[in-house]
């Protein structure tokens, strides 16, 4: 089983740790995870802007990069939809058709591929889960309240056999954090708005570590709370997973 | 012309913290009567599926049935007509008007229920100025009539004001005390007042929620009673219809009735679902069937399946966007997330920026009960808006140069390693400045590490 | 060309290619009354039980003694109200006691079609709405009321609770332009 690590642009840039986590974790598992030093960015930054014919070199750059690779595994719902949902502006060669299937998620490889259903670590925190939609809704990895009450996902549960832990019961268990790419900048007011109230319902409801499978959407409500100097810190599921503490 | 775009009509909005908060939570109210209405429908996702394919293929032989409906509703006794576009429609309802009463020495008197085509075609301005006085009979459409506003939700059009501004208006029009809010007050009032309006009336005018092709009957869903009486008080009944609104028989009519009520407001159904096949002898019955940009969006691949919509309103109460930038915010006829991907059909110049006011999260696509792919559809519309050289100039030029560092490694890892370099070393105050940086207005930047994981790789595992 | 011919041609030319249409289940579902009366309860209107129709009219001298102006085939009525009835009078009704003809037990529903109506505005003018119902004439959901129906006449409508309204700040407010109170005897 051939793996690489994809480690998107903004991970490699802002957050060094995730990118060291989510590799940790892997070879924790037993994965022998491949770092191909010439990746740089699936392109969604610029398509959800409205400039997906300008994203095509870097679409080819990203399958020239993972092709040769049975799976490529990301912590990121956000990247991992995209290329399996919008990879089709390009010519659909061998190569494409192969690296949009072998991109994960994550905690979904953990989970489907490599069959793992509980990390023996301990995290004795009250956690609250955001879930991050494009791997919600998008790659159906949670349930979504608009379908059924049952709340339960990937990320969640194993969260839940984590030593120690709790997790908040959030009022709005799936509402969008406001980050949306560009939508953060070129629609600020509501984008902060929207932050502001995830951040505001974890509060209420005693977060005191606040998780997701997005760094983006993370980054996005940790700017919130260190603006707010909210007693809240923000760590990206693969940190927890692999035994890293707030 | 330069419209104010969506986001300085939401930022506007967003000015006053409390009442973004009480719209927010108001429409997310509606949203949890929605979900307590649907959770317990065990058939409610295969309802969602039947829907969407009926519509699909009504829309895949629209000519036929709408043909076969005609036939069906004449053979009735109903008078159809066919519109264009909205001048025409406007054109033939004053028609009507003027040739079925004859009034002398007063304006003709037209009770209105609810219709998003008739605000759609502007009608009710173009009848006031032809000297026939219009009435709203819809509550919320009453409440904006007498303000002189546009509604700013399909299913709840005054959602934007509070109990003092309504209680205001009515003080002003109805002469209800100064100051007096209380809900159940205010809707006495305008029962009373609209009581007279019915009574007084000569046309009544309508929407159409469905058109049964198999009998050339419509129906027609309301809470509040007002198209009943309207129209069986009234001498003419004119029924306005997008082309849309077609299904082939009676049979399929429960799909849509059974989602309808729950995902627009948490009811099991509306306390009215009326059908009407036939006019009461010696009165009259109109149908105005019309296109107005319908058949151009049915040829647009990616788009036509926006036809399917049956106006329930659920996309704007599950949008996160639309709770907190106001209906008003969309400037279109229909706001939210429907609108955003309808409204690039009538005019991309003016409403380019709609299909930007979301953060594609799919909420509205999972709560839309015909199963419209809404938040694929604003992606779609984004790449339209981008090839038509309707994007911001220094945005796509951003992008341009952003996709070419993107596909270029060496340039990626060396950009990366001097933007953090300089964030590491400027001042806060000026990486923050949020005259320049938007993010920074609510938000801290994260803290630039000193080695990005590309370079801490080289260094740990090479 | 006519804007009828431009419409169709419009469409013949940009529909897509023919889709297949589904088939729509009848679907099986809880028609008791217990459910009907809980769910019909739940959106505002009352529900009793009479053993026979003929209890009719000591409901309605029980629940609305106090009103003057009735109109019914059912009941004893003060105010004669046929197709030919004027608005100023229907204006006057306070209280109509009509025939429905199926009721639904997921969303409290009745069907009353134009001929049971005596004049088309009467339930929708009146200030108070009682309809007759035969329990066994209760089905679970829409489908199963359509597929009853067969035939939905010149106009027919189904009634679900008193005429309401939320468009004051989402508070309900009962008795927009319709009926006030809505109640179904059920024998």
């Amino acid at each position: 089983m051939k793996v690489a690590l994809f480690i998107p642009c903004y991970v490699d840039q802002f957050y060094t740790n995730v990118g060291v986590s989510t590799l940790q974790l892997l070879e924790k598992l037993g994965v022998e995870v491949v770092f191909p030093m010439k990746q740089t960015c699936c392109g969604q930054p610029m398509a959800n802007g409205g400039c997906e014919q300008d994203s095509k070199g870097v679409y080819e750059h990203f399958v020239e990069t993972f092709s040769e690779f049975d799976y490529v595994v990301t912590p990121s719902g956000s990247c991992t939809y995209h290329i399996k949902k919008h990879y089709d502006i390009i010519e659909q060669t061998p190569a494409v058709q192969k690296v949009r299937k072998s991109i994960y998620e994550l905690v979904d490889f953990i989970e489907n591929v490599l069959k793992i259903e509980e990390i023996p670590n301990s995290f004795p925190h009250k956690v609250g889960l955001h879930l991050s939609c494009h791997g919600q809704r998008g790659l159906r990895q949670a349930n979504a309240s608009e379908i059924t009450g049952v709340r339960d996902g990937q990320i969640s549960k194993l969260l839940r056999k984590l030593n120690g832990i709790e997790l908040t019961e959030l009022e709005r268990n799936d509402e969008c954090c406001g980050f949306g790419g560009m939508f953060c900048v070129t629609e600020e007011a509501v984008s902060a708005r929207m932050g502001q109230d995830r951040i505001a319902d974890h509060l209420r409801n005693g977060t005191k570590v606040l998780t997701g499978g997005d760094v983006s959407c993370l980054m996005h409500l940790e700017g919130i709370v260190k603006r707010q100097n909210a007693p809240i810190k923000v760590m990206h599921i693969a940190e927890i997973l692999n035994g890293n503490q707030p | 012309m330069n419209h104010p775009d969506h986001p300085e009509l939401a930022e506007a909005f967003n000015k006053d913290f409390e009442r973004t908060t009480w719209h927010d939570e108001t429409l997310w109210f509606v949203r949890q009567k929605r979900d307590k209405a649907v959770y317990p429908v065990p058939e409610f996702q295969d309802l969602r599926t039947l829907a969407s394919e009926i519509k699909d293929h009504t829309l895949s032989n629209l000519d036929n049935y709408l043909i076969e409906f005609e036939e069906n509703a004449t053979k009735n006794g109903v008078k159809v007509h066919w519109a264009a576009d909205a001048t025409e429609h406007n054109q033939i309802v004053m028609e009507i008007i003027k040739n079925s009463c004859k009034v002398e020495g007063r304006n003709a008197r037209l009770v209105k229920s609810k219709s998003m085509l008739t605000e759609e075609c502007h009608l009710n301005g173009f009848l006031e100025k032809n000297n026939i006085d219009v009435v709203d009979t819809d509550l919320g459409e009453r409440i904006v009539q007498f303000r002189n506003e546009p509604p700013s939700h399909i299913v709840l059009p005054a959602i934007h004001l509070k109990k003092e501004d309504v209680g205001e208006t009515f003080h002003k029009h109805l002469g209800t005390t100064k100051g007096e809010k209380d809900p159940q007050i205010l809707t006495e009032a305008a029962r009373q007042h609209l009581r007279g309006k019915f009574v007084a009336a000569d046309v009544a005018l309508t929407g159409i929620n469905f058109a049964i092709a198999e009998t050339g009957s419509f129906v027609v869903c309301t809470n509040e009673g007002n198209a009943d009486l309207g129209v069986n008080l009234a001498k003419v009944h004119i029924a306005c219809m997008g082309i849309e609104k077609i299904i082939p028989k009676l049979h399929h009519l429960s799909v849509y009735t059974r989602l309808l009520a729950r995902s627009a407001t948490g009811q099991p159904v509306t306390t009215y679902t009326s059908h009407f096949t036939k006019p009461v002898e010696g009165k009259e019955m109109h149908i105005v069937i019309v296109d107005n940009g319908r058949t151009q969006q049915l040829g647009r691949e990616d788009f036509r399946s926006s036809l399917k919509c049956i106006r329930c309103g659920a996309c704007m109460n599950t949008c996160p966007v639309y709770r907190r930038s106001g209906g008003h915010s969309y400037d279109f006829t229909v706001p939210g997330p429907i609108g955003a991907i309808l409204s690039p059909n009538i005019d991309l110049h003016k409403h380019k920026s709609l299909p930007f006011a979301s953060t594609l999260c799919g909420s509205c696509s999972d709560v839309c009960p015909v199963k419209i792919d809404i938040h694929v559809q604003l992606y779609k519309w984004r790449q339209i808006v981008g090839q038509a050289n309707e994007l911001p100039a220094a945005k796509k030029w951003a992008m341009k140069g952003m996709a070419k560092v993107l596909s270029m490694p060496k340039v990626y890892n060396l950009s990366g390693k001097l933007a953090r370099g300089a964030l590491r070393i400027l001042p806060h105050g000026l990486t923050h400045n949020q005259s320049m940086n938007p993010w920074a207005k609510a938000r801290e930047l994260p803290d630039a590490p000193k080695q990005s994981f590309k370079e801490w790789y080289e260094e740990n595992r090479k | 060309m006519t804007s009828r011919e431009k419409i169709l041609a419009s469409i013949a030319s940009n529909k897509p290619t023919l889709v297949t249409l589904p088939n729509v289940p009848i679907f099986e579902g809880d028609g008791s009354i217990e459910r009907f009366k809980t769910v019909l309860e739940g959106i505002g209107g009352t529900a009793v039980e009479l053993t026979t129709k003929a209890e009719c009219q000591e409901a309605i001298d029980k629940y609305y003694h106090d009103l003057v102006n009735v109109a019914s085939d059912i009941v004893k009525a003060n105010v004669a109200v046929n197709l030919d009835t004027t608005k100023e009078i229907l204006e006057q009704v306070d209280l109509a006691v009509i025939q429905g003809e199926i009721g639904v037990a997921e969303n409290g529903t009745v069907w009353v079609p134009e001929s049971n109506m005596l004049n088309r505005a009467l339930p929708f003018i009146t200030q108070h709405l009682v309809l007759v119902l035969d329990k066994n004439n209760i089905v679970a959901n829409m489908q199963q009321a359509y597929d009853k129906l067969e035939d939905i006449g010149n106009y027919g409508v189904f009634i679900a609770g008193p005429s309401k309204t939320a468009d004051i700040e989402q508070s309900l407010v009962i008795g927009a332009h319709g009926a006030r109170s809505m109640m179904v005897l059920i024998y």
